[in-house]
């Protein structure tokens, strides 16, 4: 395959990115869950 | 012997569960296969194209993130519409715009990255001032702008109204970004796939590519129903916080 240092960097930085990011977006959920009342998460 | 149901702190707040439910981890799991097909796919099933050779590979991302841009831009504005509509107004819209504008900038931010190094395969350069090019990166500066003004301060209704006029003047700049390859002649390509009667790609490409934009809109789904949560939470915790404070100056005044 040709060009496979820009293509695998393409794949890697997307997919790494979009992890991080929901990974943050699942801690800071769980951290302010603990600090609320049920009434406070209708999706619970 | 049966426990008493005593409602303590930990039990008032529920640690266990956060921000996701049966709905979202279905979706999150259908993501996740997605983004594998994807994978698999645009990296080694999908053929190199005749003149772009493997960089096309590149565009299976490109083209997925910059669809979710998109979307998440147009709902942005959608929900600011509703926030400023006084039959439907609400700070849940006012939430959903703020979801959806972060999630947009993310995935603009990859477009433009991906972009860049297709560039750099293609056209010899990882940035050139072409139209398409240009008016994106306008475009990402744009709601980098909106996040910020979201971020000011004030009450949750202020946030919401002045950011919901900013979100309502920055989405024309969806049709402008979009049809600036038409407008003006640049090295951009037009769209692959214009219209079901203009499809530039074939088989196994067009297949990927199709993969990449049900994958990653199904990640938007599932970014989304997380993310508003989370902002619901932090609109929940100020509003206590507010209640606090409000009750230590009435104590005050009492004493």
């Amino acid at each position: 395959m040709e060009d496979l240092g820009f293509i695998l960097a393409t794949y890697i930085v997307t997919f790494g990115s979009v992890a991080a990011f929901a990974f943050a977006i699942v801690r800071r959920g769980r951290r302010l869950a603990a600090q609320l009342p049920a009434k406070d998460k209708p999706w619970t | 012997m049966a426990t008493p149901d005593i409602e303590t702190p930990a039990t008032a707040a529920g640690t266990r569960a956060g921000t996701g439910t049966v709905f979202t981890r279905f979706i999150g799991l259908a993501t996740i296969v997605g983004m594998v097909a994807l994978g698999v796919f645009g990296l080694l099933l999908s053929p190199a194209d005749v003149q772009q050779s493997d960089s096309v590979r590149i565009l299976y991302i490109h083209v997925g993130t910059v669809w979710v841009a998109y979307v998440a831009f147009a709902f942005t504005a959608l929900a600011s519409a509703a926030y400023l509509w006084k039959r439907t107004t609400s700070l849940a819209w006012d939430r959903f715009a703020g979801a959806s504008a972060e999630i947009g900038v993310l995935f603009m931010a990859l477009t433009l990255l991906a972009g860049s190094l297709w560039g750099r395969l293609s056209w010899g350069k990882f940035w050139v001032w072409d139209a398409r090019v240009t008016s994106t990166a306008f475009m990402f500066v744009t709601y980098v702008g909106y996040l910020a003004v979201r971020g000011l301060g004030g009450s949750h209704h202020q946030r919401a109204r002045r950011s919901a006029v900013v979100a309502l003047l920055a989405v024309l700049e969806i049709p402008l970004v979009h049809f600036s390859v038409k407008l003006w002649r640049g090295l951009h390509q037009d769209s692959s796939v214009a219209d079901r009667t203009n499809v530039n790609l074939h088989g196994l490409m067009l297949f990927s590519l199709f993969i990449s934009v049900i994958a990653f809109t199904l990640l938007y789904v599932w970014l989304m129903m997380h993310r508003q949560r989370v902002l619901a939470m932090q609109d929940a915790i100020d509003n206590t916080g507010l209640d606090y404070a409000l009750q230590q100056r009435r104590d005050e005044g009492d004493l």
